[in-house]
């Protein structure tokens, strides 16, 4: 498993459900239905402000479990993909050997 | 297709949940659904404003709870909710009150029931009154997430073997969208699912709320840091934001995704239809929502009809009330009553005022002071069956005020009683009726400010300090407004000036907002008892509370929704006073006093009042009401009742004091608008204070009665209905032929003053122990010391009332450990003089004011006196260490050193030694000379200095009980010219001064103009001098404003009346940092 965290450009679906993104200049294709689920944010270390109202975003994050595969080497490998949500504001997260 | 939340913890969850009921309904009401249920934590405390809520909104009430669900070996097995079962006559209802009631009143430490109890609980005879759903917080949603999954099937098997009867158990299959296999992930979700329909268990979906929004996720965070009372990160957090009220589109979607297939989908959400239809309570019919409840009659000692014995009970006791009443008189009462009584038996309020009546018997024959407060005290019912003590007809006083056929709740009898005996009653209550009738009440309390900073800075890590620091800065506004508090107050500058770059403290601002009015703590109720049937225990859960008794869950407001008679037996530390007064009076004196009967037209009491050295006595002794003692003067016991009642924030926002002022003494002329209205307010020359002269301007001008122009009046606060109100008073006061200006003229007052008047009754009612405790400290100035010290009833520290007595001659008598008690004696006084007018007795500070000392301490020393020196007290009392020594500090010992001739500085050094023994010989008289032999004091000891001496009486008594300690700084306040508190009522007005003293009150009333003016009172030995400080003067003097204790003030005087001066403060100094400059000055001090 490999932790890094990037900024990657994510297409998604009429869902929101990604179906391919592009990482270091490769475009990827996701291969499977991907799994989404929903983690928290330490506001307290990272919030500037948390005032009624701020909205979600501070609390929580989403995160996407996925297949995808590389086009040009056509490897097939697990990827975890955090999401701002409602913003298009994607960043690999993690690689699964 | 609706959907309805089964799971839904409100903020009345003991810090889980986070909205309140009603907005939770309203949400839910807005998305056209058809029900809503309320599941609190471990009771049914936001249940009543759940179903008010609902009513309201036109949705189905659905109520359960959600508790800990244990093995038979108390092992803990899960969460469950429990709902009950509606629509079912009350069979649900009461099954969920009474298993609430069980799990709430064991001895385990957090609230729980059994599950072989549950199943008892909600099985009546074979019929399922209610169901619980195992859900993910459970030893089966735990044994999803684990390898070996046939365990959970035999889970399940036990959960079904433990609640057969059908219906009782369906599987709550619930998700927050976490990291698959974990809690709450649709993993789970869908194992439990699968389970359930491989054992044909049927299946529920719910959200398993904790919040309205997910934003709301933020407050959960800071709640769950003040239950688990650890910082943020210190304990397992929520994981995301995903327990919020989702709307039916959101639930149909989740389901969709934890079934992944489209019927199975249908299934679920049917399912929980069906139950949610299942639980839909009738209010009226499953709770006894609105009709009233109390003891049945047999209990109250009556056969027959109830209305006919109050009517005899209430005409018999007139010879007693009124024995010297003429004819005439006579007509009057008989006339009042009747119609007071036609009312009362026309809303069936008999047996409620029987019961009424039987208490306050029962506390009489308790020997217990009694008193009514409120607007009771305007029946003559109530004055009549002895539950009221004033007469309402002399005092002009209204029944409409407080009842009339125009309203039907229950009204509110509230009675004062001696607050060192409250529990006494409260326990006589109980055994009279029955612990099946009787429950205590509780109290929610809210998060205010400071609250709200401490538990907010606590989750975020903050030290005490800092904490401390920020919360002894934070004055009068809640906590919803901190951040524009901060903007505004200049001793909230540290923290405004932090705000610009500290990250933590803006988080500290915004979160502390959030938690604004949020229930914090439930506790018992300081004065509320519910007295009901034998069916009480049905309709309401109870637990234990802290004096032990049963109390419910509801609260006051949860009252009169419920239909249940609330009694107030209110404690009131001034009733306990006096008569601990009484009863010194008898013994030193041996003279009966029956306070109620004393006349009430005193001068030398008045004489007393009009000094305004009023310290001490009830309602009139704080700074603003000893500033309008000066300027008032009353002279009679109406005018008390008037003082009381104008000194409120109702008649001070209405400006009521100015004018009524000018009228008494003459600077106005007296203007009543119509010769018809004089009569009505000749009392407080013309000006409108009391809700019964408007009633009365109403009923006189349009005839429509009192009992309807209560009505008016409270529909007054109300715009939209004050339109016709103003209509019907316009048209009917032309018909009664008053011309327009009149009319006009009136209207504009009563719309304007009328939502700012006070009560009369609840003036009157107040003003009675008023006039008692003047009186009391007119005449009997020792044994009134003596029980204010006892039962300590006003807002100033103890040490002020020395202050005091040493003002007023009254002679303090050092602790002593052969004389004082638990209490404050009065006891006989060395005579130090050859005035023939010198008091033979004096007030003997008590030992419970040592610090730190215990109860079996005084306990022991008590009942081992007298002792005959320091080795037999040290002996026999068995002192700690430290209170040997505290006691030898402040002197206790001294008289026991005294016969050999010995002073304090001996008795410390004997007392060291004592102290030094490692044990503490056997009582035993063989053993007795043993290491004892110390007859002998050590010689040559340096006694104590007066500094020392003081310094050791306010760290340990927290009173100054040989001197005033402003005198340690007299040198320096004679040279800088500071003039006594006494002194300054003789000065013209606007002279400047500087007056010193320790700070016994700082206020911040509601000032009409918005404003914010800080009172600060001083004590200086002499009496009190009361500083105002505007704008200016705060931000002059801020960093001291609010903490330093004793303080150096100027300004200029202000005389406010004959009797009436205080200071405009311009700045203010911390004396103590002045005296360590000024003592360095050799060429000052020497």
């Amino acid at each position: 498993m490999i932790h890094v965290d990037e900024q990657v450009a994510v297409a998604v679906n009429g869902t929101g459900e990604p179906i391919g993104f592009k990482w270091r200049n490769a475009n990827f294709l996701v291969a499977n239905k991907p799994m989404r689920w929903f983690i928290r944010r330490e506001w307290w270390t990272e919030a500037v402000r948390v005032q009624r109202g701020i909205g979600r975003d501070v609390i929580e994050v989403e995160m996407w479990r996925l297949m995808a595969s590389d086009l040009m080497s056509k490897s097939c490998q697990q990827y975890e993909l955090l999401h701002a949500v409602g913003k298009d504001d994607w960043r690999l997260v993690l690689v699964y050997p | 297709m609706t959907f309805t939340h089964l799971n839904v913890a409100s903020a009345f969850s003991g810090h889980f949940g986070v909205t309140r009921p009603e907005l939770l309904a309203e949400a839910t009401a807005v998305r056209a659904e058809r029900a809503l249920a309320i599941t609190d934590r471990n009771g049914l405390y936001g249940a009543v404003k759940h179903i008010g809520a609902c009513l309201k909104l036109g949705l189905k009430p659905i109520v359960g709870v959600s508790l800990n669900i244990l093995s038979e070996t108390d092992e803990k097995l899960a969460r469950c909710v429990i709902l009950a079962h509606g629509g079912d006559g009350g069979i649900g209802w009461s099954a969920l009150c009474r298993l609430v009631s069980t799990a709430n009143t064991t001895k385990r430490k957090e609230a729980g029931i059994r599950l072989s109890a549950l199943a008892k609980h909600i099985d009546r005879d074979g019929l399922t009154v209610a169901t619980v759903l195992l859900g993910p917080d459970s030893n089966l949603g735990r044994a999803t997430l684990t390898e070996n999954r046939s365990d959970a099937a035999g889970i399940l098997v036990q959960w079904i073997k433990a609640l057969p009867s059908k219906g009782a158990l369906a599987i709550e299959v619930a998700t927050h969208l976490t990291e698959p296999g974990s809690p709450y992930s649709l993993t789970q979700a869908r194992r439990m699912l699968a389970l359930a329909d491989n054992l044909g268990i049927p299946a529920v979906i719910t959200n398993a709320v904790r919040y309205l929004e997910p934003d709301d996720a933020v407050t959960a965070d800071v709640l769950d840091s003040a239950r688990y009372l650890e910082p943020l990160g210190k304990f397992e957090l929520q994981p995301n934001a995903q327990a919020w009220l989702k709307p039916a589109k959101a639930m149909r979607e989740l389901a969709l995704e934890i079934t992944e297939d489209r019927t199975r989908a249908k299934k679920l959400l049917d399912t929980t239809e069906l139950l949610a239809q299942k639980c839909e309570l009738n209010p009226e019919k499953d709770c006894g929502w609105g009709t009233p409840k109390t003891p049945e009659k047999v209990l109250l000692g009556i056969d027959g009809n109830p209305f006919e014995v109050l009517w005899q009970k209430a005409h018999a006791a007139i010879d007693w009330r009124y024995p010297k009443a003429k004819e005439k008189q006579l007509l009057d009462v008989k006339h009042r009553l009747s119609k007071e009584l036609i009312t009362i038996n026309q809303l069936g309020f008999a047996t409620y005022f029987l019961t009424v009546a039987d208490v306050a018997q029962m506390i009489r024959d308790m020997r217990i002071r009694i008193a009514a407060r409120g607007s009771g005290a305007g029946s003559l019912t109530n004055y009549l069956l002895g539950i009221s003590g004033v007469d309402p007809i002399e005092h002009n006083l209204l029944f409409e005020r407080f009842l009339s056929t125009e309203r039907s709740s229950l009204p509110d009898i509230d009675i004062d009683v001696e607050s060192a005996r409250r529990h006494d009653i409260y326990r006589a209550i109980f055994k009279r009726y029955g612990s099946e009738r009787v429950t205590l009440l509780s109290m929610q309390s809210t998060y205010r400010g400071r609250g709200a900073m401490r538990d907010s800075g606590m989750a975020l890590g903050l030290d005490d300090d800092e904490i401390d620091d920020i919360a002894k800065n934070m004055w009068r506004f809640s906590a919803r407004s901190f951040r524009a508090a901060t903007e505004t107050k200049p001793e909230l500058s540290k923290l405004s000036a932090a705000l610009e770059s500290d990250r933590k403290m803006n988080l500290l601002v915004d979160i502390t907002e959030r938690l604004d009015r949020l229930p914090r703590h439930i506790s018992m109720h300081p004065c509320g008892v519910i007295l009901g049937d034998g069916n009480l225990l049905n309709l309401t859960p109870v637990e234990t509370s802290g004096m032990g008794l049963p109390m419910s869950q509801y609260d006051k407001d949860d009252m009169d929704p419920m239909g249940m008679l609330k009694l107030d037996v209110l404690g009131v530390r001034m009733q306990s006073a006096m008569a601990y007064a009484v009863r010194e009076i008898e013994k030193t004196k041996n003279i009966q006093l029956e306070l109620d009967e004393i006349p009430k037209d005193d001068e030398k009491t008045f004489e007393l009042i009009r000094t305004t050295n009023t310290l001490g006595i009830f309602q009139i002794e704080s700074p603003g009401q000893r500033e309008l003692t000066g300027k008032h003067q009353p002279t009679e016991f109406n005018d008390l009742t008037i003082q009381i009642s104008l000194f409120r924030p109702g008649p001070m926002k209405g400006n009521m004091i100015a004018p009524y002022l000018d009228g008494r003494h003459g600077f106005a002329k007296a203007e009543y608008i119509h010769p018809d209205l004089k009569p009505i307010l000749q009392e407080t020359f013309g000006v409108v204070i009391f809700h019964e002269h408007v009633l009365r301007i109403f009923d006189r001008m349009t005839g429509c009665g009192l009992a309807k122009a209560d009505e008016f009046r409270r529909s007054l606060e109300n715009p939209r209905v004050a339109q016709s109100v103003e209509r019907f008073f316009k048209t009917q006061a032309n018909i009664r032929g008053y011309d327009n200006e009149t009319i006009a003229k009136v209207w504009t007052i009563l719309a304007s003053f009328s939502s700012f008047g006070f009560c009369k009754a609840h003036g009157a009612a107040f003003a009675l122990p008023t006039y008692q405790s003047a009186w009391l400290k007119t005449h009997y100035p020792t044994e009134f010391i003596a029980g204010l010290l006892t039962h300590d009833p006003g807002m100033y520290p103890r040490r002020l009332l020395l202050a005091e007595a040493r003002r007023l001659g009254v002679k303090v008598l050092p602790i002593d450990v052969n004389q004082s008690t638990n209490e404050f004696l009065v006891q006989p006084a060395p005579k130090i003089s050859t005035n023939p007018d010198e008091p033979l007795y004096g007030v003997r500070m008590a030992l419970t004011d040592v610090k730190a000392i215990t109860e079996p301490e005084v306990q022991r020393i008590v009942d081992e006196q007298p002792f005959q020196d320091i080795a037999d007290f040290y002996l026999r009392a068995k002192p700690s260490r430290r209170t040997l020594q505290n006691l030898a500090l402040v002197g206790a010992l001294d008289e026991l050193a005294r016969v050999s001739g010995h002073h304090r500085g001996d008795v410390m050094q004997r007392v060291k030694e004592l102290n030094l023994l490692k044990l503490r010989p056997k009582d035993d008289p063989n053993q007795f000379s043993f290491d004892f032999e110390l007859k002998e004091y050590l010689q040559n000891t340096e006694d104590l200095t007066r500094e020392e001496k003081l310094e050791a009486e306010l760290s340990i008594l927290k009173m100054d009980v040989t001197e005033h300690q402003l005198e340690q700084f007299r040198p320096m306040l004679d040279a800088m010219g500071v003039v006594n508190s006494s002194e300054l009522v003789g000065l013209r007005n606007k002279s400047e001064v500087l007056i010193a003293g320790v700070r016994v009150a700082t206020q911040t009333p509601p000032m009409r103009s918005g404003k914010r003016v800080v009172f600060v009172s001083l004590d200086d030995g002499h009496g009190c001098a009361d500083a105002t400080f505007f704008d200016e003067a705060q931000a002059r003097a801020s960093h001291i404003l609010f903490n330093t204790r004793l303080l150096l003030i100027s300004g200029k005087t202000r005389r406010t009346g004959v009797n009436g001066v205080s200071l405009m403060a311009e700045n203010a100094w911390d004396l103590k940092s002045l005296w360590n400059e000024w003592s360095k000055q050799p060429e000052l001090s020497a």
